[in-house]
């Protein structure tokens, strides 16, 4: 560990900071947390390690009283303590600082920092509010600029004010939840530097991250939760990259090979039916998602893409549909470029794509089932018959769906919301299979559903492979993808890291890409 | 505080409950607007009898009616229209009177035989309405600049527009009227009394627009795109292209609406022609959520409202009360149409 600022030692028989015993959380049909032990010491850099949907944020939105727990207590400064609110647990010394900032864009630094703040004074001008968020920026040496509005300020700058308005209430506990993931390297250095400051006078800070390099950087211990539970509380200059991975990922994970082919299904052709070549595209805000993306899809076979949440796989599904233009780079199916052409193109030229948030973008919540079954046909006949559509033909294609889905409908007329998740994405399912003769995009196809649902979208999958189509399934189920892939590529910050045949694989290499370490730097640094 | 009681929040209301949560609505607000009424000192129960009499009583109150029930079919569907792209045409009002400036700068200065000029007139009407929601339609298709905003303030350019031309340019300089245009010889013909033609072709625009909403590939799409963009954008479907295609289309319709009062019940274009039409198609479309063939409904309460507040004006009622009768229907219908998704039930503990 680089030490750029004094370590902080506490007095002897100094309580833990923060100590939780035996934490629980239930949300229906998931155990979030269950049994977690944890403490933090005055001047400790704690680092929670896991994967998407390990516990980690909940674990904290409970220690931040955003949930209560279901069982355990959480013990501050050596007293039991009960949090009902955010509110109660910052008066306790405890802030977060989330993932999505929660700032008011159209307001100032300044405004921000005092919003629904006691210390505010009653009667405060603009220029008052700038001089004491300037002084508190001093004190907390971080760089603010207190009259700027927080839409002009870039993602660091607004970290920082987010920073400043936690410490500014006198935590004493930091929680960060993946707080580079929006940063520059130049920007994550400055923020690990004031961490540093920060507990230094005693205080402490639990970072989140998925990122193996950067929590052996910054952390003094490294706590890794899997499933909700603790794995492994460890001295990060205990760890190195490949254990942890280990830890992260697990190794329990059940074989149920899928990716036998029963007598009579297609074969893997030997041209791609799918290609990218170079494919470049950029997120909803205009940055750079995809950098340089080489993937060759063939029919009959599954290919696996692996990774954290958050690091392309929504853009690289939508550039494989058509939805989300690329910037440079070529798409090609069958041998066609598909350059240019729109989302209907492609899904008439064969592809089908269950998208990664079936509500918002591959269903329309408030319309009927009818409706949102026909999405991919109603343009055909025998539902529409130039230019006019047949609602009759609709409801008779939509029963179909259904049946073939194996949902029991009473009303096709009524909202599709009001159906339940696993039935809402049977029946997407079933709509893109219809479509997909040559390439499925399933991007988290078992996202959300309970183990029943997932097995026959799981089955769906592998009939269509069975069929002859290419499929990408994108998933953050390494036992997922282990199960069904002939081949898996990792994906990290928008780069295909590495591409794994899927035999006799190395899941703590899948595990080392994904946490954005290719094999050589592994190599070199671990050496 | 409730004991066992809980409510329950459903999905989606029940059809007989939404209906008989509306009636109430309606009902409930005209018993307050009674009640107050007793407490202003008039009597409500001679009013309403003099109210009803005077709407139904005779074919001239029918026909009153009949003459407000055209506009307000027409302005409550552009709304309904523009709704189904997920947009709110606040701004029927302004292409209502772009509509009858147009269709009366064509009835003044185009010279030929009546019928071709009514034609004219009614293509010039649409024409109108459209331009007027053009500049919104492309803001907010090409820079996302909220319709709500645009729309509105363009009613005002409007409405001086209209009193500019009719107090000054076309004014009238032969007949008595002087804050109006010359009367137009182009007119829509009568059919029942004063009621002019206009009031089936309202109808039948209303079943037509229904009918390309249901029963075209077109509508599907519009429906989707207008439901969730972003399903839309999934499937293909040039939403930005539907977006210009409908909002244009709902200025269309306020416009024709515009060009009908002038050319079948007005006869001049003058200061205050719209009589608030545009603002109140909101509320009919508001109250005929979303369905077309509702706005008939909607816009036939709405007129009756409305003929209601002219006759209790001669009673020596303020136009205040009758504002504060359709502001309570409007209250209390959200109110009922909340109220229609909640179902109580007891527990056992």
């Amino acid at each position: 560990m680089n030490e750029t600022a004094p370590h902080f030692t506490p007095p002897a028989g100094t309580p833990p900071i923060v100590q939780l015993r035996g934490i629980a959380k239930y949300f229906p049909g998931v155990i979030a947390n269950q049994d977690v032990d944890l403490e933090v010491h005055p001047g400790e850099i704690h680092a929670l390690l896991g994967e998407n949907g390990a516990g980690k944020s909940t674990l904290m939105n409970i220690l931040t009283g955003i949930y209560q727990a279901d069982a355990g207590e959480i013990i501050i400064d050596g007293y039991k303590r009960e949090f009902a609110s955010p509110q109660q647990a910052i008066a306790a010394g405890i802030g977060m600082v989330h993932q999505h900032f929660k700032l008011v864009q159209a307001f100032t630094v300044a405004e921000n920092i005092h919003l629904g703040w006691d210390d505010t004074p009653r009667r405060a001008s603009a220029a008052k509010l700038e001089r004491r968020t300037a002084d508190l920026a001093k004190r907390f040496n971080l760089q603010v600029r207190p009259g700027a509005r927080i839409s002009d300020l870039s993602t660091g700058e607004q970290q920082r004010v987010e920073i400043l308005r936690v410490l500014a209430r006198q935590a004493r506990v930091l929680i960060l939840d993946e707080p580079t993931a929006v940063l520059t390297p130049a920007e994550a250095r400055e923020l690990f530097s004031a961490l540093r400051n920060f507990v230094a006078e005693g205080n402490a800070v639990f970072f989140i991250s998925h990122k193996l390099d950067e929590v052996l950087e910054i952390s003094d211990r490294i706590t890794i939760l899997r499933g909700g539970r603790k794995i492994a509380t460890e001295k990060a200059s205990d760890c190195d990259p490949r254990m942890l991975a280990k830890l992260m990922v697990g190794r329990d994970i059940v074989l149920d090979d899928m990716r036998a082919r029963p007598q009579g299904a297609a074969p893997v052709s030997t041209e791609p039916v799918l290609s990218l070549k170079n494919v470049t595209a950029k997120g909803d805000d205009g940055s750079p998602a995809l950098h340089d993306i080489n993937l060759a899809v063939h029919a009959g076979e599954i290919v696996g893409i692996a990774g954290v949440a958050g690091n392309g796989q929504r853009e690289l599904s939508q550039a494989l549909t058509g939805v989300r233009p690329v910037t440079s780079g070529q798409i090609i199916v069958d041998g066609k470029p598909m350059g240019g052409r729109n989302a209907a193109a492609y899904a008439a030229g064969g592809i089908g794509h269950i998208p990664e948030d079936r509500l918002h973008s591959g269903l329309a919540p408030a319309l009927s089932i009818t409706i949102n079954a026909v999405m991919r046909e109603y343009m055909k006949p025998p539902i529409t018959n130039a230019g006019v559509y047949n609602p009759a033909a609709a409801t008779t294609l939509s029963k179909e769906i259904a049946e073939a889905a194996d949902v029991a409908i009473p009303d096709y007329g009524m909202p599709i919301r009001n159906l339940s998740g696993g039935n809402q994405q049977r029946l997407v399912a079933r709509r893109e299979m219809r479509i997909a003769n040559k390439v499925l995009v399933a991007a988290y196809p078992s996202r959300g559903l309970d183990v029943g649902a997932i097995n026959t979208m799981l089955r769906y999958i592998v009939e269509l492979r069975d069929a002859g189509a290419g499929i990408v399934l994108i998933s953050e189920e390494l036992e997922e993808l282990l199960n069904l892939s002939d081949r898996i590529a990792v994906l990290y910050e928008g780069r295909i890291m590495g591409e794994l045949e899927n035999q006799n694989i190395d899941i703590d290499e899948i595990g080392l890409l994904m946490g954005g370490r290719t094999q050589s730097t592994e190599t070199r640094e671990v050496a | 505080m409730f004991g066992n009681w809980r409510f329950q929040r459903l999905p989606s209301a029940h059809p007989g409950v939404a209906f008989a949560a509306r009636a109430a609505a309606v009902i409930a607000a005209l018993v307050f607007t009674g009640i107050i009424l007793a407490i202003a000192g008039a009597n409500p129960i001679e009013l309403a009898a003099e109210v009803i009499d005077s709407s139904f009583g005779s074919s001239f109150g029918l026909e009153d009616l009949a003459l407000l029930f055209i506009p307000l079919i027409l302005t409550g569907l552009a709304v309904t229209v523009a709704q189904q792209i997920g947009t709110w045409n606040i701004g029927a009002e302004g292409q209502f009177y772009l509509g009858a400036f147009s269709a009366t700068a064509v009835g003044l200065f185009v010279p030929g035989p009546p019928a071709l000029i009514l034609v004219l007139m009614f293509f010039a009407g649409i024409v109108g309405g459209m331009l007027w929601i053009l500049i919104p339609t492309l803001a907010r298709a090409y820079a996302n600049v909220n319709e709500l905003i645009t729309t509105l303030l363009l009613n005002f350019v409007a409405a001086l527009l209209v009193y500019y031309v009719s107090t000054g340019p076309w004014r009238d300089r032969v007949g008595l009227a002087n804050s109006a245009t010359p009367r137009l010889s182009a007119e829509v013909p009568e059919f029942w009394g004063i009621v002019h033609w206009g009031l089936p072709v309202a109808v039948l625009v209303v079943i037509a627009t229904a009918a390309v909403f249901t029963f075209s590939r077109w509508g599907y799409e519009v429906r989707l795109s207008g439901s969730n963009p972003s399903a839309a954008k999934y499937a293909g479907i040039p939403v930005r292209r539907h977006l210009i295609t409908v909002m244009l289309l709902s200025g269309g319709v306020a416009g024709l609406a515009g060009m009908l009062e002038i050319a079948g019940t007005v006869h001049r274009l003058q200061g205050g022609i719209s009589n608030n039409f545009g603002y109140l198609g909101i509320m009919v479309a508001v109250l005929a959520r979303g369905s077309s063939i509702g706005v008939i409904f909607s816009a036939a309460l709405m007129a009756f409202i409305l003929n209601s507040g002219i006759i209790l004006q001669t009673q020596g009622l303020t136009t205040s009360a009758v504002l504060a009768m359709t502001g309570l229907i409007l209250f209390l219908t959200a109110i009922g149409d909340e109220l229609s998704h909640y179902r109580i039930t007891r527990e056992k503990t």
